[in-house]
C-alpha cells in the first residue's frame, strides 16, 4: 500500500530549514503511515552504508611548495652567522695555493721562526741530506725490528717443537702401557677359560669310566645267572 | 582561537610569502579534498590530480579570498568547478557512454569501463570504501555531486543549490532520487553478497 505523501514528506525530511510545526507534523505523519516509515527507515540505511566511507591517507606531494617558493624568492633559509664568514673557506684555498706555488718554508728554532721562499739549490740540497740521514735511520730501525722479530720467532718456533715432541712421547709411552695392560687380561682370561674346559674333559671322563664300570658289573651279573 | 580565525591567520601570512603558513593550510584541507576527489573520480590518480589542481587553483585565488564567506565552503566551489572541469576534458578524451540519466546537465560521467580503473582495483583492500565507491557509480553524475556534499560535506540544500547553481527544492529532490537509487543499490548488494 502507497501514500501519495511519501516523496514530498521524505524529501523535506532532510530539510534542515523545516519550521517546528512542519516537523511535528511529518514526525506525526511518519509514526502512523507505515509505508512512509518503511521507506524512510530505507533510505537511511543506505546513507548509513555511504558514512561508512574510511578516510585515506593523501599519498606524498610537496604541497605545491616548490612553486610557492619559487614566486616569491624564498631560498633555503641559511644563518647569518655563516653569510658572513663565507669568505673564509675560498681565502683559506687561496693560501693554501700560494704556499705549495711559492715553496714557502717555515722554520722555528730557539730564537723565534722565520719563513722563507724555498727556491735556491743550497736549500734543496739541504734537504735532500735531510732525507737521506732520515732514510738510512729508518733503513737500520727497519732492520734491528726485523732481527729483533725473527729472533723472537726462532725462540717460540723451538718452544712449541719441544712441547709436541714431549707430548708426543708422553702419549706413545702411555700407548705401549695400555696395550700391555690389555694383553695380560686376554691372557688372564685365556687361562681361565682353559682350566675350565680341562675340568669339564675330566669330569666328563670320570662319568664314562663309571658307566664301564656299571656295564661291565651288570654283564657279570647276567653270566652269573645263567 | 577558532578555525575560521587560524584559515584567516594562515591565508594572510602565506600572502605574506609564508612558505610554511601556505604548508599547514593545505595540511589541514589536503585530506578532506582528496577523499572528495577519489568520492567524485573513483580512482586515486584522477582524485590527485583533483587536488592538486584544487590547491593551484587556491594558491592562484588566495588574494581574491576576502573572507567573506568560510574558507572550506569557498575551496569546496573551488574543487566543485575543478571536478566539473576535469569531467568534461574526460569525456572528450574517452568515448566511453554517458551515464543514462533523468537528470539534464549531467556534469559527471560515470566510472570509466576499464577494469583496471574500477574501485576495487585502485583501492586494495578498503572494502567499506569500494563498497561506497560501487554504490555511488550508481548515481548520476548530479545524484553523486548532491550525495557527495550533502552526505559527506554536511552542507545544507540552500548552500548546495548555490554551489550549484539550482533552486533549493531541485537540490532536495535530486538528493531524495539519489538515496532512493542508493537503497535499490545497496538492497542488491546486500542480496549478492
Amino acid at each position: 500500500m502507497s501514500c501519495p505523501k511519501t516523496h514530498y514528506l521524505l524529501q523535506e525530511y532532510f530539510s534542515e530549514n523545516l519550521s517546528a510545526v512542519a516537523r511535528d507534523e511529518l514526525d506525526r505523519h511518519l509514526t502512523d503511515c507505515v509505508h512512509c516509515n518503511a521507506q524512510l527507515e530505507s533510505v537511511l540505511l543506505a546513507q548509513q552504508d555511504l558514512q561508512q566511507w574510511q578516510e585515506q591517507r593523501v599519498p606524498h606531494w610537496d604541497r605545491h611548495l616548490e612553486l610557492f617558493r619559487q614566486e616569491h624568492r624564498i631560498d633555503r633559509p641559511v644563518s647569518r652567522f655563516w653569510l658572513s664568514w663565507q669568505w673564509l673557506p675560498t681565502a683559506a684555498s687561496l693560501a693554501m695555493l700560494c704556499v705549495l706555488l711559492f715553496n714557502v718554508n717555515v722554520i722555528s728554532n730557539d730564537s723565534g721562526f722565520s719563513i722563507s721562499f724555498v727556491g735556491s739549490s743550497a736549500s734543496g740540497s739541504n734537504l735532500n741530506a735531510q732525507l737521506a740521514d732520515f732514510e738510512q735511520a729508518q733503513r737500520l730501525e727497519m732492520q734491528q725490528l726485523v732481527a729483533r722479530v725473527e729472533g723472537r720467532q726462532d725462540s717460540t718456533n723451538v718452544q712449541l717443537l719441544q712441547a709436541v715432541m714431549e707430548q708426543a712421547q708422553q702419549s706413545t709411552a702411555d700407548s705401549f702401557d695400555q696395550m700391555y695392560a690389555y694383553f695380560e687380561q686376554q691372557r688372564l682370561l685365556d687361562l681361565q677359560d682353559m682350566r675350565a674346559g680341562y675340568e669339564q674333559l675330566v669330569d666328563s671322563d670320570y662319568e664314562t669310566i663309571r658307566s664301564l664300570q656299571q656295564l661291565v658289573n651288570y654283564v657279570g651279573y647276567q653270566s652269573d645267572i645263567r | 582561537m577558532s578555525l575560521i580565525d587560524e584559515d584567516q591567520a594562515l591565508i594572510a601570512s602565506a600572502l605574506k610569502g609564508s612558505a610554511y603558513a601556505w604548508e599547514k593550510l593545505v595540511k589541514r584541507y589536503e585530506l578532506k579534498i582528496y577523499n572528495h576527489g577519489l568520492r567524485l573520480t573513483g580512482n586515486s590518480s584522477d582524485a590527485m590530480d583533483l587536488m592538486q589542481e584544487v590547491f593551484l587553483g587556491v594558491y592562484r585565488n588566495l588574494h581574491r579570498f576576502r573572507g567573506d564567506a568560510k574558507f572550506s565552503s569557498w575551496i569546496f566551489r573551488i574543487a566543485h568547478n575543478k571536478a566539473v572541469d576535469m569531467n568534461r576534458r574526460k569525456r572528450l578524451m574517452t568515448s566511453s557512454p554517458k551515464f543514462s540519466t533523468d537528470d539534464e546537465g549531467d556534469e559527471f560521467e560515470k566510472f570509466p569501463g576499464k577494469k583496471e580503473l574500477e574501485p576495487e582495483y585502485r583501492l586494495g583492500n578498503i572494502e567499506l570504501n569500494v563498497r561506497v565507491l560501487k554504490m555511488l557509480s550508481e548515481l548520476s553524475s548530479d545524484q553523486r555531486s548532491i550525495v557527495e556534499l550533502k552526505v559527506f560535506q554536511s552542507l545544507t540544500f540552500d548552500e548546495i543549490a548555490e554551489l550549484q547553481d539550482i533552486s533549493t527544492n531541485t537540490a532536495k529532490t535530486r538528493f531524495y532520487s539519489a538515496l532512493k537509487k542508493l537503497k535499490v543499490v545497496s538492497e542488491k548488494q546486500n542480496v549478492l553478497s
